[in-house]
């Protein structure tokens, strides 16, 4: 087994065991978890098998095979930013709502409790 | 429906205004006593909803700061379950004169039209600005008449009248970001006649637009961006 082997091997466990934590802690929710569950299952079994990653550069005729990685790698934190952008407009839409709502719901307050009194 | 049996909600975003806002609310009410005033306090930190209450409006407090677009709509919202058959929109800084609202709202007594905006450039009115605003308002106005494929002269002003459709469509949709503009376009989409009226404003009393000129370039790629993106859903 190479050095670098090692170390990504290290990482991808690192990266797992750190998820578990965070899910015990309920620090992350379900969705997320499985994803990155995912992230570092694959940097697991890449690590380990290295020549699947030869053998998928190959087929795309890529050749340097760790260049693939990158791509994929990169390609992944795109999709990922992306949907969290979406994430975070749903989130703005929502706190929108709850704000108006409380506001409206304050004013009704008020009117009932000038009424009982007055 | 008669004139008089019709209701009429007065709409007024406002945040830090409490120089101006009690004025502004006696001044509508000193001509249109059977009207309803609202304002959105949107998370002001002065006086503002102290300053409203006692000049006799009905206050909406916003727990923390939404900007104008979603202060707006919670009025509409307001406007909407209470039942309201006219909104007006006025700015809490007097720039809008209460003199003007009856200009502003008898085209949708009438049934002419289901907005009316109160232009300050249809006719040769009294208001006067800088050059640059000028010229940024002439590009969105043509942009705006382009896509609603109507001649809009001033789409960026905040005095403004809508109908019992435009409330229904406000309360449920309304653009956060940069209302007046977008709000013509979404109203146009509908299919909701929209009219403008030549209206005399005062400059700003206090306060300062919510567009300042640093921010003025982003501002239009936004409302471009945002208008072609609601003309195409």
């Amino acid at each position: 087994m190479e050095r670098v082997q090692v170390l990504s091997l290290c990482l991808s466990v690192a990266l797992i065991v750190f998820v578990l934590h965070l899910i015990r802690r309920r620090a992350l929710r379900e969705q997320y978890a499985l994803l990155w569950l995912f992230f570092g299952l694959v940097m697991l079994v890449l690590s380990i098998k290295t020549s699947w990653l030869e053998w998928m550069a190959e087929a795309v005729n890529v050749f340097y095979a760790p260049s693939l990685l990158f791509l994929v790698g990169i390609v992944l934190c795109f999709l990922l930013i992306l949907h969290l952008t979406v994430v975070v407009s749903k989130l703005t839409e929502r706190i929108i709502v709850l704000t108006q709502e409380i506001g409206l719901i304050r004013n009704e307050l008020e009117k009932h409790g000038q009424e009982k009194n007055g | 429906m008669s004139y008089d049996t019709l209701k009429v909600c007065i709409i007024i975003p406002a945040y830090n205004e409490e120089k101006s806002i009690a004025q502004v609310i006696s001044r509508i009410f000193r001509l249109h006593p059977e009207f309803t005033v609202v304002v959105i306090d949107d998370g002001s930190s002065d006086g503002t909803a102290a300053a409203a209450k006692a000049a006799g409006a009905d206050v909406i407090t916003l727990p923390q700061n939404l900007g104008i677009g979603g202060a707006v709509q919670t009025g509409y919202l307001y406007c909407a379950r209470k039942g309201f058959d006219v909104a007006v929109q006025v700015d809490a800084d007097g720039q809008h004169k209460p003199e003007e609202l009856d200009k502003i709202i008898n085209p949708i007594r009438e049934g002419q039209a289901d907005m009316v905006l109160g232009s300050r450039w249809v006719e040769n009115t009294g208001y006067r600005s800088s050059r640059s605003r000028r010229a940024g308002m002439l590009i969105l106005a043509s942009l705006v008449s382009f896509f609603t494929r109507r001649h809009v002269t001033d789409p960026t002003s905040g005095f403004r009248a809508v109908g019992r459709k435009g409330i229904q469509l406000f309360a449920e949709d309304y653009s956060t970001d940069y209302p007046e503009v977008d709000s013509l376009v979404s109203l146009n989409s509908h299919g909701l006649r929209i009219i403008e009226v030549a209206v005399e404003m005062d400059q700003r009393q206090a306060g300062s637009s919510s567009i300042s000129s640093v921010k003025s370039i982003y501002y239009m790629i936004k409302v471009t961006l945002s208008i072609m993106i609601r003309s195409v859903r």
